[in-house]
């Protein structure tokens, strides 16, 4: 492997950390620096780097640190941040075939394709009625590295984000919290109206957000605010008399009886009149009227902030940190005028301008979970599922146990000085657990071969298909999508 | 990088700063970084080239999800408790450990109640802040922020860091223990901060070898991010050198446990955090804001015996931290301060639980701390609108008196005005 510490770093124009050794530094020298950093990176493309094609002389804007050069200007590049925002990074084989079909072929077969389920629960994940975590967090990433349709494994991870619940308060002594990721991954290209009732009657967010002890008399308010303000409105758009409302009418549902359930037949909860309300008139959304839960849930998609919340949360997801408002506003439009229909939305923002714009380009950090996916899949490793599992927590990112009723943060947030080391030490583990490994030449592909001035000389330096694969997976370019 | 903490600290700094405001700057902005909006109309050079220089240190413990104050410092004598809590009432009033004729603290606070005994313990009542939200998260980045109006993006503490001490230059200045990602409170473009989930697992395992192609690999990286993903890299090699030369000189003088079974909670490393950031004071490497999280406090269920639980762990977890701290002779330097984004509701709910609620009691521990209970509680014969208690001390006074009695700095600069006086930290010597 290589070693470059500042210490012994050629000095040259190819490492704008050269300012580093000036004892102050103002403005215009850091500038020089960064400028003379582009500079040499273009002079990269002269070496002798046959794999990287477009060693990026991103100038930016001609003002700070340069940016990425989008080579989304040609279709196999676009194919291929397609495909890495959607299906946590192509393999070489689905790599060709959607290069072969094209973007919008692509996108069709995205949406349209039949999710393939995934395997039944296996024996060790429950045993003796008692749900195994890890077994189940192994589950669901097997089929995230193994599934023909990992689009519906992406829309499946975002709606856990979602319409999240956690195993310590749900409980493993249930099947809930494996019927509710069979539930999203069923839903996950449905309608928002649908998904609305499932999520109310669910029975692990029946027990997450406590809905399952409250009654009309004396309600319990923990999900009825968090369906206005998390899973639909938004906060500012709506009223705490709306919380009280909708606690009101919401309450009544009453999850199964985990002692008398077929683990593998999923059910949803029963209402219980006896501890509904009443059924006089409340006030919600600013409307007098007789509510029950199909009513409140009409009564906030007749909003239209859902519509917006929604989208702004699926642009941040699969688009750009930074969300442009007017076009999230069309594609909240498109959104409700579809009924709420998640395909149609998401057909929108994959075939929209903006997806494909070069400020889109390397806008959005890898969740740890699709960073880890990503690797093991880009290493033909998908037996080493267990480092996922194992890993996940030093990162924040834990299969059903979400920091809180938010879900995971999402880009920046990622990026922490405990995180960066993290991921290095995964990709560690990672390598020193396969023999043999694909050729070294092929492990910049999944970087689109858009590299950074580093990264590039040191894969130009690497001897090594171990070390080609290390800086690879270990790059900034990577952790990007 | 191959020096820990010798050479060029100032240039290190400098080179940091420089980046993160790059990665923020023009460029930055138009590709949208939506975090730090208003980073670099602040100025680059904004941040003290003289920061204050003294040995306190602040640790803050977030309790997240929202503390039943109630059931933390608990009205005796009040007989509107039992009627707006019918099942969580009685029981805590019965068990609670009495610090006045009025006043008792949780039954679980056994270490706390004997600090107090001690005068080691400040509690300020109903401490909230206007117009509050009853959403975690409008609310947690009010308190993070410092600012009800929701327009500073910064938290109070990374302002803080970027004003007073970045120029000292280390990444240790300031640390989130037992957390993957940094806490909104220590949040500033200009600041650089540690974050360190767990101490074994804090450190490369590929050795020096993959320590340097690291080192080397994130380097001048393009982009939106990429001086966030070097200052990562550049501040995660300083720290793991750092905590190694810590690690060998230090021993723990108490008893830490993480051993509390909770129901619920997420994050069940209390104990752990508080005793890395000990490892951090006594060591002297310079660690001067440190914050921890203990969650599991959203107790909408059954807050009987979850919400007592919680107050052990927390009560047992500070416990030894305040006997390490004592043990290796440093106490005197440290405050300890609680925040949680509001108190509950004081009416209960159907769930046996509470709903989230506004003002609530700060406990603040420590030798610093000048004992005894300030501030008003607000009263549950004048509820608000929405059957809450009103807040009768804005939260920014305790900051305030944290800002500028104990660490020294100038609280108005970080605040952005001043507040009502409390009283609650010693005069120093």
């Amino acid at each position: 492997m290589t070693d470059a510490g500042p210490a012994d770093r050629p000095s040259g124009a190819e490492t704008p950390t050269v300012s580093l050794r000036k004892p102050r530094l103002n403005r215009r020298s850091v500038l020089g620096a960064a400028v003379a950093g582009a500079a040499g990176i273009g002079a990269l493309r002269l070496l002798a780097l046959e794999h990287v094609q477009r060693a990026l002389p991103g100038a930016g804007t001609g003002e700070g640190r340069p940016d990425w050069l989008s080579p989304l200007g040609s279709e196999p590049a676009r194919v291929m941040h397609l495909l890495r925002r959607t299906t946590f990074g192509a393999m070489l084989a689905d790599f060709e075939q959607a290069a072969s079909e094209g973007y919008s072929k692509t996108v069709d077969r995205l949406l349209e394709t039949k999710t393939a389920p995934p395997p039944p629960l296996p024996a060790q994940a429950a045993r003796n009625g008692r749900l195994n975590v890890g077994a189940l967090q192994q589950w669901w990433v097997d089929h995230m590295l193994r599934t023909p349709t990992p689009f519906a494994e992406q829309m499946t991870l975002f709606w856990h984000g979602h319409f999240t619940s956690d195993y310590r308060k749900v409980g493993l002594q249930t099947p809930f919290m494996y019927w509710q990721n069979l539930g999203w991954r069923e839903m996950a290209l449905g309608d928002l109206r649908s998904m609305l009732l499932r999520v109310t009657a669910d029975p692990a967010m029946l027990r997450y957000l406590d809905l399952a002890t409250s009654t009309g008399r004396n309600p319990n308010e923990n999900y009825a605010r968090e369906l206005l303000e998390l899973f639909t409105m938004g906060v500012g758009s709506y009223g705490e008399e709306d919380v009280r409302s909708a606690s009101q009418a919401l309450a009544g549902w009453t999850a199964p009886n985990p002692r008398s359930v077929d683990w593998e037949a999923p059910q949803q909860g029963t209402f219980a009149r006896a501890r509904a309300y009443n059924g006089g008139p409340l006030t919600f959304l600013g409307r007098r009227d007789a509510y029950d839960t199909g009513k409140i849930v009409d009564r906030i998609l007749g909003h239209q902030a859902s519509a917006l919340h929604l989208a702004r949360k699926v642009v941040q997801q699969f688009v750009a940190t930074r969300v442009d408002e007017p076009f999230v506003r069309r594609l909240a439009e498109r959104f409700r005028s579809s009924r709420y229909d998640v395909k149609t939305l998401m057909r929108e923002v994959l075939l929209s301008p903006e997806f494909l714009a070069g400020a889109s380009y390397r806008a959005l950090v890898k969740s740890p979970v699709e960073f880890m996916v990503h690797a093991l899949k880009a290493l033909g490793a998908p037996q080493l599922s267990r480092l996922v599992v194992a890993h996940a927590p030093n990162m924040g990112h834990v299969l059903f146990d979400p920091p809180d009723v938010n879900g995971w943060p999402s880009n920046e947030a990622w990026v922490s000085s405990n995180n960066v080391m993290a991921r290095v030490n995964f990709v560690t583990a990672a390598l020193a657990q396969l023999r043999s490994l694909p050729a070294g030449t092929q492990a910049p592909r999944h970087v689109d071969t858009v590299l950074g001035p580093q990264t590039a000389r040191l894969l130009s330096e690497a001897t090594d298909d171990r070390t080609r694969w290390f800086l690879t997976l270990a790059s900034p370019e990577f952790q990007l999508k | 990088m191959p020096d820990e903490t010798g050479i060029n600290q100032l240039r290190r700094r400098d080179f940091l700063r420089s980046g993160l405001v790059f990665g923020a700057g023009a460029a930055g902005l138009a590709a949208g970084y939506a975090a730090v909006p208003d980073a670099f109309a602040r100025g680059v050079y904004a941040a003290k080239t003289n920061g204050v220089v003294n040995d306190r240190v602040l640790v803050m413990i977030q309790l997240a999800g929202g503390n039943d104050g109630l059931r933390t410092v608990i009205p005796l004598q009040d007989p509107r408790l039992h009627d707006l809590r019918p099942r969580l009432g009685e029981m805590s009033v019965g068990q609670a450990l009495p610090i006045s004729a009025d006043l008792g603290l949780n039954q679980s606070l056994k270490r706390t109640k004997a600090l107090w005994d001690r005068g080691r313990v400040a509690i300020v009542q109903g401490v909230g802040y206007p117009n509050p939200s009853f959403s975690h998260f409008e609310s947690i980045r009010v308190w993070e922020t410092g600012d009800p109006s929701r327009r500073q993006v910064n938290g109070w503490l990374g302002r803080t860091l970027a004003a007073n001490y970045d120029s000292l230059g280390h990444p240790l200045t300031a640390c989130a223990c037992g957390s993957t990602g940094v806490p909104g409170a220590l949040r500033d473009l200009q600041a650089t901060l540690t974050v360190i989930n767990s101490q074994k697992a804090f450190g490369f395992t590929g050795g020096s070898e993959v320590e340097a192609a690291v080192g080397a690999l994130y380097r001048a990286t393009p982009g939106i991010y990429g001086a966030l993903f070097d200052t990562a890299m550049a501040t995660a090699q300083e720290a793991i050198a750092s905590l190694e030369t810590a690690r060998s000189k230090y021993q723990a003088k108490a008893e830490y446990s993480d051993r509390q079974e909770l129901v619920f909670a997420s994050k069940n490393q209390l104990a752990a955090a508080l005793q890395l950031a000990a490892e951090l004071i006594v060591t002297g490497t310079g660690v001067k804001l440190l914050h921890v999280t203990l969650g599991g406090f959203d107790t909408h269920y059954t807050e009987l015996a979850r919400h007592d639980d919680l107050m052990a762990y927390l009560d047992s977890a500070v416990g030894a931290f305040y006997e390490d701290l004592t043990a290796h002779g440093v106490a005197d330097r440290v405050l300890i301060a609680t925040w949680s984004e509001f108190g509950r509701r004081p009416r209960e709910n159907a769930s046996g639980g509470t709903d989230h609620g506004a003002a609530a009691p700060l406990l603040l521990l420590g030798d610093p701390v000048r004992g005894g209970v300030y501030g008003e509680a607000p009263s549950l014969a004048d509820l608000d609108a929405t059957g809450n208690l009103k807040f009768t001390v804005d939260f920014r006074s305790v900051y305030q008196e944290i800002l500028g009695a104990h660490l020294g700095a100038d609280p108005k600069e970080i605040l952005g005005g001043s507040f009502a006086k409390l009283g609650f930290v010693k005069a120093p010597g």
